[in-house]
């Protein structure tokens, strides 16, 4: 459904996205990752049409997208969750499905249904006439991934879309982003919380400095690039960390040297991909 | 102390980096100071020149003389023409005021003993300033007409020979008659019995006697001869909407910004509808509100304060071209402000020059004189002779086709340029 195809984005002298080339699997979680200014907003951008690449193609429903972005009869068949909060405040929750419900086309009945759907699916019908300013940040953060599907697309890009929320919220969207996929839907998933990848994510990419490091499923990307565990055991002397990729031949080996007392093995995971991918230095 | 040096650093360090702030804070005041220094230097060699017309019913040689000292006193722009022309052009706010010398003046102005000399000023409703100063001038030149007929022992003998045969010829005789008569002969010495007694550079601190004002001033408004009763409301309420469309623009202009800033544009930027779909349905908005509000606004002004517009039909007109300039003026602003507060600052700070410069806060006669040029670029000028002109002036189709024609104009202009510039940008 969606394709990058060696795309490249410069903005004056930075290179946003360099040669950046996907293409998504029917029915799956795709994740962005990467640090701050790696370009998944751009890549974002150039996916709904917001932007036009430099080089290369991004096609979408094997239609490329036209030049003008405002031009966007493609549109129909996508929805973004925007990182901030998109909606307006002044007017209740259905209100605003409503109103993106009718930007799409949506009538009569048809809208009606799908703004009952999405109120459910974000959990809000109770509060669906409150007027979106009294809702709670995770209520908002809900709201704003209903609004991003009221139209039934296929492909769903949602920027960020915990940031901000206590982990109640955070789970009960981790369950909404599950049910698109179980619903069929493609989404497009950009986030800076591993963990969240990790669970979320049938397959990864990490990008830094506009550029794809990797791409994979997570336990491949693990397998590739996460480096040995970590073995911690304390001993009468104390706690020491040891890396190792053979747990239990480490631990005898220590055991058989002084008696330990407790030990906890660290396996590599996403964050310990990134890091290795991306280095440990901060990003501005 | 440190403490609270710092905090006061800090938010004189942020009200500069704030561009809204600066500008409330040091432009804008600059601005009034260097608007009002040009009003007031204006001021200062005396009024701008005010249209005046002059209708001289009379045609004598004193109403001759009378026109001459206004013609020749400072801020006056002076034209004779006939009665029907002056009242139509101060009802189309071509001339502030219309003075009317009726017959009769100029014999009432050679014998104020008997007379007091009269004029009728019809006056421009939103010029009362304007007729304020005349009314000062008028009765200066009066004053120095009475002044120099008592110093011409000739007009005064004139005046009070005629004022005797008068009084002979309609009295009969007593001691009384006698009495004035004699007085009138000793007045006709005045200037004589002065000049003998020494009292020429005399002052005294007594108050002034004998004769009342040196003239009668009637003033009437412009509509009040043409279209019934005068209503205040009437100039006031077509002011208020002038308002209602620059705070509607303004508000609009900031719609984008906030759109933006709030993240909602890239929601409607990625929705299937059209750049030019989304500039008309800000424009509808803009054009909707602002109809809105100033329909609403005469409404509560014909309802309940007794406004009664001279054409109905032509306010509507009005309204209409007045909300579409605004809608073009509102899309050309929102192309300045990226931010709300840049927005509203851009919004505010082109919009009230415009104001200033349209006659919406200084009536237009005291500006100088390229200023009031200046003002003729001011949509809020042609908005308020629009409005004016359907509710008081009683403008015809003609009259309205005018400031219809620039206002709508000018929204056209304002919005293909802003509509043009406008970025799209989300971030």
């Amino acid at each position: 459904m969606l394709l990058f195809d060696h795309v490249s984005k410069c903005f004056g002298d930075l290179r946003a996205v360099d040669d950046l080339s996907f293409e998504l699997e029917a029915g799956e979680v795709f994740g962005l990752l990467g640090p701050n200014g790696a370009g998944k907003t751009t890549a974002v951008n150039m996916a709904v049409g917001l932007l036009e690449p430099d080089e290369g193609v991004v096609r979408f429903a094997d239609k490329a997208f036209d030049r003008n972005p405002r031009d966007a009869e493609n549109r129909r068949s996508l929805g973004l969750a925007p990182q901030s909060i998109a909606l307006y405040e002044q007017i209740s929750g259905a209100d605003n499905l409503r109103f993106f419900g009718r930007l799409h086309g949506l009538r009569g009945s048809d809208l009606e249904e799908r703004v009952a759907a999405c109120l459910d699916f974000a959990d809000l019908t109770d509060v669906g006439k409150k007027v979106v300013s009294k809702y709670s940040g995770g209520m908002q953060r809900r709201l704003n991934l209903a609004a991003a599907i009221i139209h039934d697309p296929e492909l769903v890009l949602l920027d960020e879309p915990t940031v901000g929320v206590d982990p109640q919220s955070r789970n009960a969207i981790f369950d909404r982003v599950e049910q698109l996929r179980d619903g069929g839907k493609q989404v497009v998933y950009t986030t800076h919380y591993m963990e969240e990848a990790q669970r979320l994510c049938d397959r990864v990419a990490i990008l830094d400095r506009g550029r794809l490091m990797a791409l994979d499923t997570v336990p491949a990307l693990i397998e590739a690039h996460g480096g040995p565990g970590n073995l911690v055991v304390r001993t009468g002397e104390g706690e020491s960390r040891h890396e190792t990729t053979e747990p239990l031949k480490t631990l005898g080996e220590l055991q058989a040297r002084q008696a330990v007392d407790h030990f906890q093995y660290l396996p590599p995971d996403l964050e310990t991909v990134f890091l290795n991918l991306t280095g440990r230095a901060l990003r501005d | 102390m440190n403490k609270i040096v710092a905090m006061a650093a800090k938010d004189i360090h942020i009200l500069f980096r704030d561009k809204l702030g600066f500008f409330f804070t040091i432009f804008f005041p600059l601005m009034m100071a260097i608007f009002f220094g040009a009003v007031f230097a204006g001021l200062s060699r005396g009024p701008a020149n005010i249209p005046i017309a002059v209708v001289d019913e009379d045609r004598t040689a004193g109403s001759e003389r009378f026109v001459g000292r206004l013609e020749a006193a400072e801020g006056l722009a002076l034209e004779q023409i006939p009665r029907e022309q002056a009242l139509d052009q101060v009802r189309r706010g071509q001339t502030a005021v219309m003075v009317t010398l009726s017959p009769g003046f100029g014999a009432a102005l050679d014998n104020p003993f008997v007379n007091t000399p009269q004029v009728e000023m019809t006056v421009d409703p939103t010029q009362f300033a304007a007729a304020g100063m005349l009314r000062g001038i008028m009765l200066e030149a009066a004053g120095m007409e009475l002044q120099e007929m008592m110093n011409d022992p000739s007009r005064m003998a004139a005046a009070n020979e005629a004022n005797r045969q008068a009084i002979v010829a309609f009295t009969p005789a007593s001691p009384a008659r006698d009495d004035f008569l004699n007085f009138l002969d000793l007045s006709g010495r005045v200037s004589e019995l002065i000049d003998q007694l020494g009292l020429n550079n005399v002052t005294t601190d007594a108050a002034p006697g004998g004769f009342g004002s040196p003239l009668e001033i009637e003033q009437a408004q412009v509509q009040a001869q043409r279209r019934g009763p005068t209503n205040s409301y009437a100039t006031s309420f077509a002011q208020a909407m002038l308002w209602t469309l620059i705070g509607g623009s303004v508000s609009f202009s900031m719609s984008i910004a906030i759109e933006r800033s709030r993240g909602t544009l890239m929601r409607l930027l990625v929705a299937p509808i059209t750049a030019r779909q989304l500039l008309a349905a800000k424009g509808l908005a803009c054009l909707g509100a602002t109809l809105f509000t100033s329909t609403s606004l005469i409404t509560l002004g014909i309802t309940v304060f007794g406004v009664r517009p001279t054409s109905y039909p032509l306010l509507a007109l009005a309204l209409l071209c007045g909300s579409i300039c605004f809608c073009g003026i509102m899309m050309a602003l929102s192309v300045i402000g990226r931010t709300e507060q840049t927005a509203a600052g851009a919004g505010w700070g082109i919009s009230l020059p415009l104001s200033m410069l349209g006659g919406g806060m200084v009536p237009l006669f005291l500006m100088p004189e390229w200023m009031q040029t200046l003002g003729n670029v001011s949509p809020m000028k042609w908005t308020l002779m629009a409005y004016e002109g359907a509710i008081w002036r009683g403008f015809t189709l003609s009259e309205m086709l005018l400031p219809c024609a620039v206002l709508v104009t000018i929204g056209v202009v304002a919005f293909t340029l802003g509509a043009r510039n406008l970025r799209w940008d989300t971030g």
